[in-house]
């Protein structure tokens, strides 16, 4: 290495620019700027236990993924990041340069911090490979000022989700709030609908063992299609979903619950703020939920540095939970220290109250290289919910699909 | 042979032919030497920086590439084949032709007839630096406050509506009829500044004399500008051309902001659909085959002009 | 030795206008201007809202208030981080723009006036770096800087908008230099001028419009970029402004359009400066 060693310092001579690589201190890279705040929130945390935690966010997840996919090709993987679940965690997993955690998720476990159950949406075929960043359930927000005006509560079953949606439609507003902003959302009701009225074909759709166009997707599209010709869902078109919830455009708005921090943010009286899981179609009795956990995972080089394991230790700990739950009102799974909002406590008390089997979402679940151009394929529907456009969408998801299976079976 | 050349010939050989062609070799060495140490600089940066990448693309391009999975087995033309057969592709090239028709098209007449209307017109500095202000900002700034004029609420339907006295909700960047056009004319608002600051500056340094000369022969105006203005100015043209086509090629910032929500945003451009293969789906081969296709004809369609220049010049001079 | 950019050539051979200047004529461009500006309407509506006034108002209503805008401005600043990605970039524009325009007159002067074998293959050698769509450089470029221990740091970033920066000028400069006039070459030349002090002496001076043109074109080109900076340079020592933008504004655009917006507008001020200073220098040539 003397040489680029070398080309360095000749280039280097007479640029008084130059940074200096620190070394010491922890870098946590990210896709996540817009949790910058409270992820130094935690930095700043930690600085009292003598961990010097530094936040790398990156602009976008496309030039993200890039950066680590290129250190990792090139062997020098970062020592700290977060990723994604599901197939993306899988193939970073196959590299062999991660780091397994069973040792650490022995320790979380053990005192009752984390419920039996988190670990597996953060392993690879058994092993656990990550610490969750975020661990957030798939629920429907309603504005509980509209329900009491209309007498409503929130639907226990199927038959009472459909007389509340055409309660609210027949009082003149627009009972789902859904969009296709920033090309990704198209999923989300149809992952949903799957799950309420046939989960078998849920879990098969992404191991390759059932059709895109099969009956069960085609009775979801069909459902999902009758909803729209009824008038249940707001203008696909908006690119402003999270304030179109506070200027009332739709009333119940299926999402995540991390978006609770969000609304809050845009003017929504949280306390006017209800939530309730979407109930199971008739014939569907386990109960379900479909949740979304974001990783943060350890290189091997990393799991060898133990400043590297103390700033994870940290986050898994009550003190950094809790002060990342205050500062971004995200879960993550502790559930030793209080949630971090009045929604997060209520799914809590509910799966609590009833187990729930967990499903990862869809994104997750499906094959990386099919992602984008499938989700494409549900906008494509959402924006023109006609028959037309639903064969055509379920014969290109399906050659999509098809083709790329028959790949995988090849090689 | 031609009676005259070849008496030509039996002249130059008289005065010694191969001394000649020597002497005029050693002075186009010279002058060679001499280019190489103006270029040089200019040179060693770009072929470290971009040529080196461009063939290491080149290469990517034959072989089957995943930054994860690492193979890198020699796949031959079979990317290419891919290429070809992809559902999008025949629409991502079909709408980069009308990018690059429609690029080289609409900002070289709205710049021309911008400079033509701006001719000696009082305040005419103030008007143009109006016209060229959208050139500065930053694309993706300029992608976003178009996706609110365009948006199914927005100033154009709003507009419209005023003008219709009816609600009008048109997604202009939702219709497949609609999109690419309703993106062109952003892109024309963009671009017609720097088109009309390029034909200006030709225009101001063209030289006087012939002009002058024409309208002492009274020349009516129109046949100055058909015979002697436009052969003068064709370098010039050539160039814009030249940066059009390259502009309308490699189109990505606007389609990529104001084509977010568009399902079928892939198919917008060639770049765009290279932009998904290669960051969404990780197939950088495949990504590189198709930056190979895009970077090939550009480089063919600039080599052509290139020619075309060289036979214009050869015209005017 | 002659100013030929101030020659004023009258290129439609057209007379000189009727003395009282033709009204009618300012009145349409007054219109064009207008309209053109008309898009930035939503801009300025926005950055005079506050956040909770945005969610709850139509994007295209007026404001209560223009004061908003001082807290949208503080908040953007602080949380944007703008100050050192401000800094960053007014470096690498300054240095990649002036080095890259320089550079490049220097490359285009024997490709326009010099006589010599495969001129035009050596053109299109400096032009092809830039034909490629640029996300393409970037594993590349990321393995090359990776291996010299460049990334982030300034000078890799310096030297990389300086390369990437040269194409474009080059094509533009050796269009303008072929235009000049030949005579004056040989008239210098007999007065016993180097190449070099004919290149700077001469030709330099007389492409003062097109190098400002360029010099414009390639340090806004380099302000706002972010995909380099983004793979290249992401740390927030070296981030550059459009960067630290997009950072800002994260994958979910969760900070409100209007501070969004109030920073996108921060970030182009300096360009916008840059225009009105240069725009004298730019103007001139284009007088017709």
């Amino acid at each position: 290495m003397i040489r680029p060693a070398l080309l360095r310092f000749a280039l280097l001579a007479g640029c008084l620019f130059s940074t200096a690589i620190q070394a010491k201190e922890v870098q946590l890279f990210n896709d996540k700027g817009f949790w910058s705040a409270p992820l130094q929130a935690v930095a700043n945390a930690a600085r009292t236990d003598g961990i010097s935690l530094k936040i790398s966010p990156y602009a976008n997840a496309e030039q993200y993924k890039t950066f680590i996919q290129a250190s990792v090709a090139s062997g020098r993987t970062p020592e700290l990041f977060t990723w994604w679940t599901g197939a993306s965690l899988n193939t970073l997993a196959a590299t062999g340069q991660l780091a397994p955690l069973d040792a650490l998720w022995k320790e979380m476990e053990a005192d009752g911090r984390f419920q039996p159950g988190v670990k597996e949406l953060f392993s690879v075929g058994g092993q656990p490979y990550a610490v969750p960043l975020q661990l957030s359930r798939w629920v429907v927000l309603y504005d509980k000022r509209v329900f009491a005006r209309l007498g409503l509560k929130p639907p226990s079953n199927w038959a009472e989700l459909q007389t509340v949606a055409a309660r609210i439609k027949a009082a003149g507003q627009t009972p789902f709030l859904a969009t296709t902003q920033d090309g990704w959302r198209g999923f989300i009701w149809f992952q949903e609908l799957l799950l309420r009225t046939d989960p078998k074909a849920y879990v098969g759709l992404n191991n390759g063992s059932v059709a895109y166009d099969s009956p069960a997707v085609r009775k979801v599209f069909s459902i999902w299609a009758d909803m729209y010709a009824k008038g249940w869902f707001s203008d696909p078109r908006s690119n402003e979903e999270i304030n179109d919830f506070v200027r009332g455009k739709g009333v119940m708005y299926l999402f995540g619950d991390w978006a609770v921090g969000l609304l809050g943010k845009a003017g929504f009286p949280l306390k006017e703020l209800g939530v309730f899981i979407l109930p199971n179609a008739p014939g569907v009795q386990q109960p379900a939920i479909i949740v979304e956990g974001a990783p943060i995972v350890v290189s091997r080089k990393g799991a060898a540095n133990p400043d590297v394991m103390k700033t994870l230790r940290f986050w898994v700990s009550n003190q950094g939970a809790q002060t990342w739950g205050k500062a971004s009102g995200n879960y993550i799974g502790n559930n030793k220290i209080a949630a971090p909002n009045a929604i997060v406590s209520q799914v809590n008390a509910q799966l609590a109250q009833t187990r729930h089997a967990m499903f990862l979402r869809w994104w997750e679940g499906v094959p990386t290289a099919l992602q984008g151009e499938m989700v494409a394929e549900f906008n494509r529907f959402m924006l023109k919910p006609d028959m037309n456009t639903t064969q055509n969408v379920m014969q290109r998801m399906q050659s999509l699909n098809a083709a790329y299976w028959s790949k995988r079976k090849k090689s | 042979m031609n009676p005259l050349l070849q008496h030509d010939q039996q002249l130059l050989a008289r005065i010694g032919l191969a001394q000649i062609k020597a002497r005029e070799r050693a002075r186009q060495g010279r002058q060679f030497r001499l280019a190489l140490r103006f270029m040089a600089p200019a040179l060693l940066l770009v072929t470290a920086l971009l040529l080196l990448p461009v063939l290491y693309n080149i290469w990517l391009s034959f072989t089957q590439w995943q930054l994860f999975e690492g193979r890198d087995e020699f796949a031959g033309w079979e990317n290419y084949h891919q290429l070809w057969s992809s559902p999008y592709f025949d629409d991502a090239l079909g709408n980069t032709a009308l990018w690059v028709v429609a690029s080289v098209l609409f900002p070289l007449t709205a710049g021309l007839g911008l400079a033509l209307l701006f001719r000696q017109m009082p305040g005419q500095e103030w008007f143009k630096s109006i016209i060229f202000l959208p050139r500065i900002l930053a694309p993706t700034a300029v992608g976003v406050m178009w996706y609110y004029v365009y948006a199914p609420q927005g100033m154009l339907n709003q507009m419209l509506g005023q003008f219709t006295s009816m609600p009008v909700e048109t997604g202009w960047l939702f219709e497949e009829q609609l999109v690419t056009p309703a993106i062109i004319l952003t892109f024309v608002w963009q671009s017609c500044g720097l088109v009309m600051v390029l034909l200006l500056l030709g225009l101001a340094a063209l030289p006087r004399d012939p002009l002058d000369a024409a309208r002492m022969d009274g020349a009516r105006p129109w046949q100055v500008f058909r015979h002697i203005t436009l052969p003068l100015l064709a370098p010039t043209l050539l160039m814009v051309v030249i940066l059009s086509v390259l502009a309308g090629f490699t189109v990505f910032d606007l389609l990529w902001v104001m084509g977010a929500n568009y399902p079928q945003q892939r198919t917008l451009s060639l770049a765009v659909f290279m932009y998904f293969e290669a960051f969404q789906k990780n197939s950088w081969a495949f990504a590189a085959a198709t930056a190979v296709v895009i970077g090939g004809v550009v480089l063919a369609v600039t080599w052509l002009q290139t020619l075309l220049q060289a036979r214009v010049d050869r015209m005017v001079r | 030795m002659q100013n030929l950019t101030s020659q004023q050539a009258n290129w439609l051979a057209l007379p000189p206008p009727a003395s009282p200047p033709r009204w009618g004529k300012a009145l349409c461009g007054l219109a064009i201007a207008l309209l053109w500006l008309l898009p930035f309407s939503y801009v300025l509506l926005a950055i005079f809202k506050s956040t909770a006034e945005y969610a709850a108002s139509p994007p295209l209503s007026l404001p209560e208030g223009v004061s908003p805008l001082l807290e949208n401005i503080r908040m953007a600043w602080e949380q944007g981080d703008m100050a050192q990605a401000m800094l960053n970039s007014s470096l690498y524009a300054a240095v990649g723009a002036s080095l890259a325009v320089l550079l490049a007159a220097m490359a285009a002067y024997p490709l326009a006036r010099m006589q010599f074998r495969h001129r035009n293959l050596w053109f299109l050698l400096l032009f092809a770096g830039t034909v490629f769509p640029f996300q393409m450089y970037l594993i590349p470029l990321f393995f090359g800087f990776q291996w010299a221990e460049l990334l982030d740091t300034h000078l890799g970033m310096c030297l990389l908008y300086t390369a990437i920066c040269i194409p474009f000028p080059v094509l533009v400069l050796r269009n303008y230099m072929q235009n000049l006039s030949l005579e004056i070459d040989q008239a210098a030349r007999l007065d016993g001028a180097s190449e070099f002090t004919l290149f700077w002496r001469i030709i330099l001076p007389n492409l003062r419009g097109p190098m400002s043109a360029v010099f414009l074109l390639q340090f806004t080109w380099i302000w706002n970029d972010m995909l380099f900076s983004s793979v290249l340079g992401n740390s927030p020592d070296t981030r550059s402004i459009m960067n630290a933008l997009l950072v800002f504004q994260g994958s979910y655009a969760q900070s409100g359009p209007n501070i969004m917006l109030t920073a996108a507008v921060l970030a182009s001020l300096p360009t916008l400066l840059l225009f009105v200073l240069l725009r004298r220098q730019f103007m001139q040539g284009l007088r017709v």
